[in-house]
């Protein structure tokens, strides 16, 4: 079962975030502080990052950043979920290195649909680039 | 520009040099009359003085004639005409009129006691003849030829008056003078042409050389060199103008200045504002996720079954909430408006095709949600258009939003593109039918107006503050294109939309980037936020 790992400052959103993925079947983790979820994911890569722009201490952008910068979290698929729906917000996160960007406020299908896609195309595969 | 400038300075020396030349003729007319004059005068006095001295010598030789005389008289009459050039015929004539000598250029005749001897009878000469007194008078010969005739009394040693001397003098020689006057004149005049030309345009130089100052500085101006300033030390009316010129220039340059830093200030504010409106969006937007996230759950049962009070409170929640999702990204755009606009429009080559379904795409859970459905019919080949992918993905969210939110549950809107000629621009056209309430006739054109909505009600009803659809136009027309609709009231409505093809050499730059479905690059490639 493909594992998601949920990062955003507010606690409801990754509880929603984590209901939802959950009742489609997913093992979700979750974490509440920039810092301490680029860690764990350091040592144990999950399959998919659902990460959330907007956190103190270290945001989002960042968080992306370093990731990338790491062997072990260069190749996995990044979900970023944003209240910005400007087109240069989403280019300039998808250049970053993200894989996809949803939009706040989204449905859970609309969610789903982009989980899914992305655990698909990106499966065993390395992401193009 | 700089024909303007020649033409003053020639219209300054053209005045210069008629002034010049008009005083130049008058003068050199003046001259030439007084000249004629004097050297007329001149002639007839010396004519009166050679008459004069002439009759003496004559006198004794007289009484030769009509012996062997003829040869001395003959002699003497040649040495005598040798004195004066200007003499054409010498004459004696006896007090009765009987001519006794007559000498002309060609012969001298004697004609003695008077047998053959021709008869003065013209009576003014006559008289003169007879009289005492010299006379003098200009008259015209039988040649037509103009000339001065001097008769003089030859009084022998008795003082007997027998003779007369009638002298003809020829004025050829003052017509000459004149002419060569008039030649001198006329050349003098084409010399004083030529330097009155020059002198004339140095003239006019030196008067519009501070005009010309003045025009490069409010052409400096006019370029934006708002410092520039003019000296001109004329001490004349120009200067006048100068330091007039450069107190509005001072004066322009103060309010430019503060009309740029009220700008500024309005800028600022702007900025504010919309920072601040973008802001409190994001801020609504997070727990509005969290809001429609659960309710959609809990009303698709995917958190157990509920009560069937409790589902139908969920639903209208669930209606609610996406209301207001609408309005806050409604609030977004309004704050963006502007922002759209002046976007530094980079243009791009974008295959429309592709910028559709990426829109679709989009708003594709919202059709679902609706239970509307979506054909869509886009020709192949289209050519890819100059345009700016993020505003002409904006424009088809909002026309095709603005379709939805019109289509009643199970019906559905159709999508079509393909390339059509507008007032001969090759382009693409792309129709977007609903099956809507439609609008009246009246309305078609205005709904593009700013927060304009067909029936005030149905802001209630369909939700929207009307901006959706001006700034579809807005974007639209700046891409130099056009939208427009038909509708039919109650069968719904058709929106068009239509971008012409550019001519541009730039390559293709970008692929077009719809929303959230693109993949690209890993960590290799960074690029700074756009906030």
């Amino acid at each position: 079962m493909a594992r998601v790992f949920v990062v955003d400052d507010e606690p409801d959103m990754v509880d929603l975030l984590a209901t939802i993925l959950k009742a489609d079947g997913f093992e979700v983790e979750t974490d509440t502080d920039g810092r301490s979820a680029l860690a764990r994911m350091l040592v144990d890569p999950p399959d998919l990052v659902l990460l959330d722009l907007m956190m103190p201490d270290l945001d989002g952008m960042e968080l992306l950043k370093l990731l990338r910068l790491d062997t072990k979290g260069a190749d996995v698929p990044v979900l970023v979920v944003s209240a910005r729906s400007g087109h240069q917000d989403q280019l300039g996160t998808l250049q970053l290195g993200a894989n996809a960007y949803i939009c706040k406020p989204f449905s859970p299908r609309e969610l789903v649909r982009q989980v899914r896609q992305l655990l698909g195309a990106t499966g065993d595969e390395k992401p193009r680039g | 520009m700089s024909t303007k400038r020649t033409s003053l300075q020639t219209r300054i020396a053209r005045h210069i040099a008629f002034a010049v030349v008009l005083s130049l003729v008058a003068s050199a007319l003046v001259l030439v009359v007084f000249r004629h004059r004097s050297v007329q005068r001149n002639m007839e006095r010396s004519a009166q003085t050679y008459a004069s001295l002439v009759c003496e010598p004559l006198v004794t030789k007289i009484s030769f004639l009509g012996n062997s005389g003829k040869g001395i008289l003959d002699q003497e009459v040649a040495q005598l005409r040798e004195l004066n050039n200007d003499v054409n015929r010498l004459e004696i004539v006896d007090v009765r009129g009987n001519v006794i000598l007559r000498s002309d250029d060609h012969s001298l005749v004697v004609y003695g006691d008077g047998i053959n001897a021709p008869v003065i009878d013209d009576r003014e000469l006559s008289r003169a003849i007879a009289g005492l007194e010299p006379s003098t008078a200009v008259v015209r010969e039988p040649g037509r030829e103009r000339v001065y005739r001097v008769v003089a009394p030859i009084v022998n040693q008795w003082g007997i008056h027998h003779f007369s001397l009638v002298g003809t003098f020829s004025y050829a020689r003052v017509d000459r003078e004149l002419r060569n006057s008039l030649w001198l004149s006329a050349l003098i005049l084409a010399m004083g042409l030529g330097l009155t030309q020059w002198v004339s345009m140095t003239l006019a130089r030196g008067i519009t050389r501070d005009v010309e100052r003045l025009r490069e500085g409010v052409q400096r101006i006019q370029e934006g060199h708002l410092e520039e300033r003019v000296t001109v030390n004329s001490r004349d009316e120009i200067e006048e103008l100068a330091e007039a010129f450069n107190v509005m220039a001072d004066e322009l340059l103060a309010t430019i200045q503060r009309l740029r830093e009220a700008n500024r200030e309005l800028e600022t504010l702007d900025q504010t504002k919309a920072d601040l409106v973008a802001n409190v969006s994001h801020e609504l937007k997070t727990p509005l996720t969290a809001l429609r996230g659960y309710l959609e759950l809990m009303t698709d049962g995917e958190l157990g079954g509920l009560p069937d009070e409790a589902l139908r409170a969920a639903m209208i929640c669930r209606k609610n909430v996406q209301r207001l999702s609408l309005r806050v990204e409604e609030l977004v755009q309004l704050s963006r408006f502007e922002r759209y606009m002046t976007l530094d429009s980079a243009r791009e080559e974008v295959d429309l095709s592709g910028v559709l379904e990426g829109v679709i795409d989009t708003i594709r859970p919202r059709l679902e949600d609706s239970g509307i459905a979506i054909d869509i019919h886009v020709e192949h080949m289209l050519d890819p258009l100059q345009l700016n992918p993020e505003q002409v993905e904006r424009v088809f969210l909002n026309v095709l939003d603005n379709a939805v939110k019109f289509t009643p549950e199970g019906g559905t809107v159709v999508v079509t593109a393909k390339a059509s000629e507008r007032d001969g621009h090759n382009g693409v056209l792309v129709s977007i039918r609903d099956e809507g309430i439609g609008i009246p006739r009246s309305e078609l054109v205005r709904i593009f107006d700013r927060f304009h909505q067909v029936d005030p009600s149905s802001r209630r009803r369909f939700g929207g503050m009307g901006l959706g659809l001006s700034l579809a136009r807005s974007i639209v027309e700046a891409h130099r294109g056009s939208v427009w609709a038909e509708s039919t009231e109650g069968s719904g409505s058709v929106f068009y939309v239509w971008f012409p093809r550019l001519e541009s050499s730039a390559e293709r730059t970008a692929q077009p980037c719809p929303s959230g479905r693109l993949e690209t690059a890993g960590a290799g490639e960074q690029m700074s936020e756009e906030a």
